[in-house]
């Protein structure tokens, strides 16, 4: 048996939006810590990780480790069908070929169903190696967003070079260039609006507009984004999920063609 | 030469060793390309109502176009490919080749009697087995590919081998062909459909030899040992084996092939000479230039700029847990759910 509940809906319908495009469908690893996800997109350029602590929902419980394939088309239709401040619970039973959703609006006058099929999934678990970064980006959520956003319109890449002094986003194509530089702050009143850098040694690297964008639809649940990289090593974008774990895209950079 | 039902049988034993992906997933690999198997595929396919398309001088062009435009969408889906010829046919071979001659002179004899009918469906039906790759179907592929800046290498014997030998050696991630014989040449990965056209829109089957051999409980060694065994314990009235079945020779010609060594090959891969094509392609082959310089131009866009990376080498596969059959939920009838609890219980007791 399987069941957690989450006061609000809103964050599953965010997480839901933030990963659909990249995903069409996924497994959902159920166990007694929480729920996991981990899954490349077809072409193996992107890689999704999405971990709920189980202590942060309101309700928790796993008997026994589940795996649940769910097509996240379909299951961004049934939250569309909550509200933002309904309570839901997702229940299933162990061996189950069916999870339910069931969303409570808060005076508790109305109570809906929704059953969902799962479906039998090809899954690869990927060891992901821990990597200490030679950059660390902190950096507003919706500025990151704004500037991949803005970027896209020129080239169908974006540079992010890294150094002490701060982080120059650029870009080329058919009408010209583009650059954005974002220094550190130094007044750290208000910490949602921070730029913060910690570097080893500067980095320069390239990434597809196409993937940032969409991993950038992360952006409404949480305020600060951290962008990791280092020379030859996937960029990791992670975006905190306030009080109940975190969402990292990673994705591999863009290559010199060398001639040879 | 292929294999008998080897799809089909892999299909029901091994299903994990086969993927159906996308033309678009195998950006930035390198990808051996069995030409006799393409230039072949080009003739039989690249027709219009006539049969085979031709210059004036009725030389056919079929090979060519086939080649330009579908080494143009290769390229421009981000894939390096290398093209292999055959060199001279295993001398094993000659009576199964024998065999074939005989069968283009009676569908030579049928041709002319669909001809003198005036039937159109049959003379398009035996002008198709009719079509043979020649030497000068080979060497102007060559040229145009070599115009286009992409590799070719011509194989000591069969391309198969040499392909199979270059995935081995890490030269190549796989080899492109409809003939299975690749992966009983050792290939690792053997892709499907990967020379068809766009408008076709088949998906490209990834079969991989180590899962095939994984899910018929063989190691590569064992397939070839058992003959004899086979042989001594089959009913020999039932199933005669063929009469001078050369079954050691056979074998070694597929564990032993004669093949360049895949370590003295380098690839590379230039811009195209724009101004050669279109001397090549409009002036000798009267192709529209317009077209030509196009396809040029979707070359050269293709190698600039950079080259999006692949997550595969950074990461390592821990676990891999392959879906259950889908043919077990078919089987149970109306109703197809995804995951059925105890399914594989019921698809037996049938």
């Amino acid at each position: 048996m399987f069941e957690a509940r989450l006061v609000s809906s809103a964050i599953f319908k965010k997480v839901l939006d933030a990963i659909k495009d990249l995903l069409n469908e996924a497994s959902f690893d159920c166990s007694e810590s929480g729920i996991q996800l981990q899954a490349m997109d077809n072409s193996h350029v992107s890689l999704v990780s999405l971990t709920l602590r189980s202590d942060g929902f309101d309700k928790y419980r796993c008997d026994r480790n589940l795996t649940m394939g769910m097509n996240l088309g379909s299951m961004s239709k049934i939250f569309k069908c909550a509200s933002n401040d309904d309570t839901v619970t997702i229940k299933a039973q162990d061996d189950a070929d069916t999870v339910t959703f069931m969303f409570e609006s808060k005076k508790q006058e109305k109570i809906s169903d929704y059953e969902m099929k799962l479906m039998n999934l090809d899954q690869e678990h990927l060891g992901i190696p821990e990597t200490d970064f030679s950059c660390v980006i902190k950096m507003p959520s919706a500025e990151f967003a704004r500037i991949c956003r803005d970027l896209s319109q020129f080239g169908e890449s974006i540079v992010i070079s890294c150094t002490k002094e701060g982080v120059k986003f650029s870009t080329s194509g058919d009408i010209g260039s583009a650059n954005v530089k974002i220094a550190q702050t130094s007044n750290f009143d208000k910490e949602e609006e921070a730029v913060t850098i910690e570097m080893q040694e500067p980095v320069t690297l390239t990434f597809a507009c196409q993937y940032l964008n969409s991993f950038t639809k992360a952006t409404p649940l949480t305020n600060q984004v951290q962008l990791s990289m280092s020379d030859n090593v996937p960029l990791v974008v992670e975006y905190q999920i306030p009080d109940l774990g975190h969402l990292r895209f990673y994705l591999a950079p863009k290559i010199e063609e060398d001639e040879n | 030469m292929g294999i008998l039902s080897l799809t089909k049988l892999l299909a029901d034993v091994a299903p994990q060793a086969i993927k159906e992906t996308d033309i678009k997933t195998y950006f930035g690999r390198k990808i051996a390309i069995d030409a006799s198997m393409c230039m072949y595929q080009f003739l039989i396919a690249v027709r219009n109502e006539s049969g085979q398309l031709t210059s004036i001088d009725g030389e056919t062009t079929s090979h060519l176009l086939g080649t330009f435009y579908r080494t143009i969408r290769l390229i421009e889906n981000g894939i390096k490919p290398v093209y292999v010829f055959d060199g001279k046919p295993p001398e094993l071979k000659s009576g199964e080749l024998s065999k074939r001659h005989e069968k283009r002179v009676e569908a030579q004899k049928a041709l002319d009697k669909a001809t003198e009918a005036g039937d159109a469906a049959e003379m398009d039906k035996f002008n198709r087995r009719l079509v043979k790759v020649t030497k000068v179907h080979s060497e102007e592929a060559k040229q145009l590919l070599s115009l286009m800046g992409v590799p070719y290498i011509d194989a000591p014997c069969e391309a198969e081998a040499q392909c199979a030998a270059m995935v081995k050696a890490g030269k190549v991630f796989a080899t492109a062909t409809e003939d299975m014989d690749a992966l009983t040449f050792g290939s690792k990965v053997l892709l499907r459909h990967m020379t068809f056209s766009e408008a076709r829109k088949m998906p490209i089957q990834e079969i991989h030899l180590d899962r095939v051999l994984e899910g018929l409980n063989l190691n590569q060694g064992e397939k070839y040992k058992n003959i004899e065994a086979i042989l001594k314990n089959i009913d020999k009235e039932k199933y005669p084996p063929p009469e001078n079945w050369n079954y050691e020779g056979a074998r070694e010609l597929f564990t032993d092939p004669e093949i360049m060594d895949p370590d003295t090959i380098e690839l590379k891969w230039s811009d195209p000479d724009e101004e050669g094509m279109v001397k090549f392609l409009c002036s000798d082959k009267q192709f529209n230039e317009d077209r030509v310089r196009n396809g040029c131009k979707k070359l050269l866009k293709a190698r600039s700029g950079t080259t999006q990376g692949r997550l595969d080498g950074f990461f390592t596969v821990l676990s891999t847990t392959p879906a259950k059959r889908k043919n077990d939920d078919k089987k149970n009838g109306p109703n197809k759910r995804g995951k059925v609890a105890g399914g594989r219980g019921r698809g037996r007791a049938k």
